[in-house]
């Protein structure tokens, strides 16, 4: 269905009352938005300014130091480095292991391929939390815990790209692959200049996929780092709460949003494609 | 394989002699499996060894007092069956998500139906102020919500002041810390759980809908005739999913609580956390691992069972 017909399809659907609807989704958003708004504005403020009868929405005078502070307590410049380097690795990685499985699995048939495409599948449903004590163990033997590295091994594999790339390339149609084995374009050629380029959205979509969740993840690294030269923003945070004993509200709201912002940032400027990422994916990584 | 041996019938090759290695390459799958290695080394030695090696473990008595490895069969399972607090582990996961999953899903599809009305530009705003919080860290979300939870200067305490409400402890109290984590869950996922059921709906036919209509059917009557019912395999789904995630908390729980008051906030994955890494106790950490992942392979056996066989691919979205 074009994109046109669907729109309109969508305006014949169970029409309700269009003022309520807004009323009542508004209402919601409103509702869901606050709790940030209420970050925000906690951070901007002075410790005094906390302890008010009734809830100061806009702080005034703006105080920035909070910001300031919070990088002389904690080197959050390196957390966020940190961060950008293990989630973009992990990425990388994906990509090529991701690519490879999902081709054979889409244009090749081999003996015991149902048998290890299972095991890819499963795989999406044991996360990390199910593994995280032997893989500690490995980690530990191999004489790599409190490395970059020990954060990104265990998710350098992907059951759930390879799942959504199969599934993409298996669409192209089984003439164009003929037609460019004819002209020598066959085996990993076609998949480097045929099926890569157009199953490009699928990609950006697992990229955008994964990037969010690694930069989210929390007990894998908390576990495996235990220096503030190699840890994430997350784990950053985590420890900042304890070093500050939980009561310096305005500090701690300032490093949470400075925690939460890239991302923020990243989806409002491309929400669209991180929607449409986010929607057609089914699950999270 | 099977087709390119077909278009290369041709006389001229049908006479040339398929030598010893090539068919043993065909066999092999064309050297299909090379393509696999990358990804197997890394699924074998962090998923698939990890189940196997922590059931071994869980047979073993191994903590701070015996460095050294003692072989004691099923006895850590003994223990725990014994052990009230591993019960009330599980019955706080179990309330987690009895509290957390229909909530969730419920608004997330209530407000799909909603954002699926014709709404103007202010749709594209609705979609990123309900789904925004998906963006969040669960860490950052869960210190932004201990803030909000604060008993004497939180905002949900005034707030809730304001409707009359008297003051509630939230994280400090025994009855309400569980019910804390399960608020702050629901608004960090029910976006999320909006956006998987918009595109289920947006893949329902409108010609069922306008069928609907000329026979008189209301909104209501159309909700429970077509929606509810072509939404069957999206909401399993996605309650699989949930149910999976309800037995992955732990961040907010290690942020916001610890686990307590009185472990009345101790779920499963904190609590293997505890045994491994503040207790050193890795023969029971191994054992409530092996359960976990006992645990999730029922579940995942089921889903194959019941929603496997009807998943069928086809072309676009």
């Amino acid at each position: 269905m074009s994109w046109v017909a669907r729109r309109a399809a969508w305006r014949r659907r169970l029409r309700l009352n269009p003022l309520a609807t807004h009323l009542v989704v508004g209402l919601v958003a409103l509702v869901t938005v606050t709790p940030y708004l209420w970050l925000l504005s906690t951070s901007l403020k002075f410790k005094t300014e906390l302890f008010t009868p009734t809830p100061r929405w806009i702080p005034w005078p703006i105080n920035w130091g909070n910001y300031a502070e919070m990088f002389d307590r904690a080197p959050f410049g390196v957390f966020l480095t940190n961060t950008v380097i293990v989630v973009c690795g992990i990425l990388a990685v994906q990509l090529v292991t991701v690519t490879l499985a999902a081709y054979v699995f889409a244009r090749r048939r081999f003996r015991g391929s149902n048998v290890l495409f299972m095991l890819f599948l499963v795989q999406m449903m044991i996360p990390i939390h199910a593994t995280f004590l032997p893989n500690f163990l490995t980690l530990r033997s191999l004489d790599l815990l409190n490395t970059r590295m020990a954060m990104m091994l265990p998710f350098f594999a992907s059951g759930y790209g390879t799942f959504l790339l199969r599934q993409a390339f298996k669409q192209v149609p089984r003439e164009l692959e003929d037609a460019a084995v004819i002209d020598g374009c066959g085996g990993p050629r076609f998949l480097w200049h045929v099926l890569i380029p157009l199953a490009r959205p699928t990609l950006v979509a697992f990229g955008l996929i994964s990037l969010v969740s690694h930069w989210n993840d929390y007990l894998w690294p908390l576990i495996v780092t235990d220096t503030p030269d190699v840890r994430t923003l997350t784990i950053g945070l985590g420890m900042f709460v304890q070093q500050e004993s939980g009561a310096d509200w305005t500090l701690l709201m300032a490093a949470t949003v400075f925690v939460t912002a890239p991302l923020l940032l990243i989806f409002l400027v491309f929400q669209r494609k991180f929607i449409e990422s986010f929607m057609f994916s089914g699950l999270k990584g | 394989m099977a087709d390119s041996t077909a278009i290369a019938s041709g006389p001229e090759v049908a006479a040339r002699p398929i030598s010893q290695a090539a068919l043993w390459r065909r066999r092999l799958g064309g050297g299909s499996y090379v393509y696999l290695v990358p990804s197997l080394i890394f699924l074998i030695a962090f998923t698939y060894y990890p189940i196997g090696f922590s059931a071994y473990l869980s047979l073993f008595r191994w903590n701070v007092l015996n460095p050294e490895r003692i072989w004691i069969g099923f006895e850590n399972y003994a223990q725990l069956w014994r052990e009230p607090l591993f019960w009330l582990v599980l019955r706080n996961n179990l309330f987690y998500a009895v509290g957390a999953i229909p909530t969730t899903m419920a608004l997330g599809l209530f407000l799909a139906i909603l954002v699926n009305q014709k709404l103007g530009r202010a749709r594209g705003v609705y979609r990123v102020a309900l789904f925004y919080p998906t963006m969040i860290p669960m860490v950052a979300a869960a210190m932004l919500w201990v803030w909000i939870f604060n008993p004497g200067i939180g905002l949900l305490n005034y707030y809730l002041g304001f409707l009359g409400v008297p003051r509630i402890e939230w994280l400090y109290s025994r009855h309400a810390a569980l019910p804390a984590i399960i608020i702050m869950s629901i608004w960090k996922n029910f976006g999320y759980f909006m956006l998987i059921y918009l595109a289920a709906l947006q893949g329902i036919s409108a010609d069922l809908y306008e069928a609907a209509s000329l026979e008189g059917a209301g909104a209501w009557a159309r909700f429970r005739a077509i929606t509810f019912p072509l939404l069957g395999p999206t909401s399993l789904f996605v309650f699989v999913v949930a149910i999976i995630s309800s037995f992955q908390v732990f961040d907010q729980v290690f942020v916001m609580t610890q686990g307590g008051p009185a472990d009345q906030t101790n779920v499963l994955i904190f609590y293997i956390y505890q045994h491994a890494f503040r207790f050193w106790d890795l023969g029971m950490g191994a054992t409530l691992t092996t359960m976990f992942i006992g645990l999730l392979l029922a579940l995942i056996t089921l889903v194959f069972l019941t929603v496997g066989r009807r998943v069928y691919y086809e072309g676009g979205a």
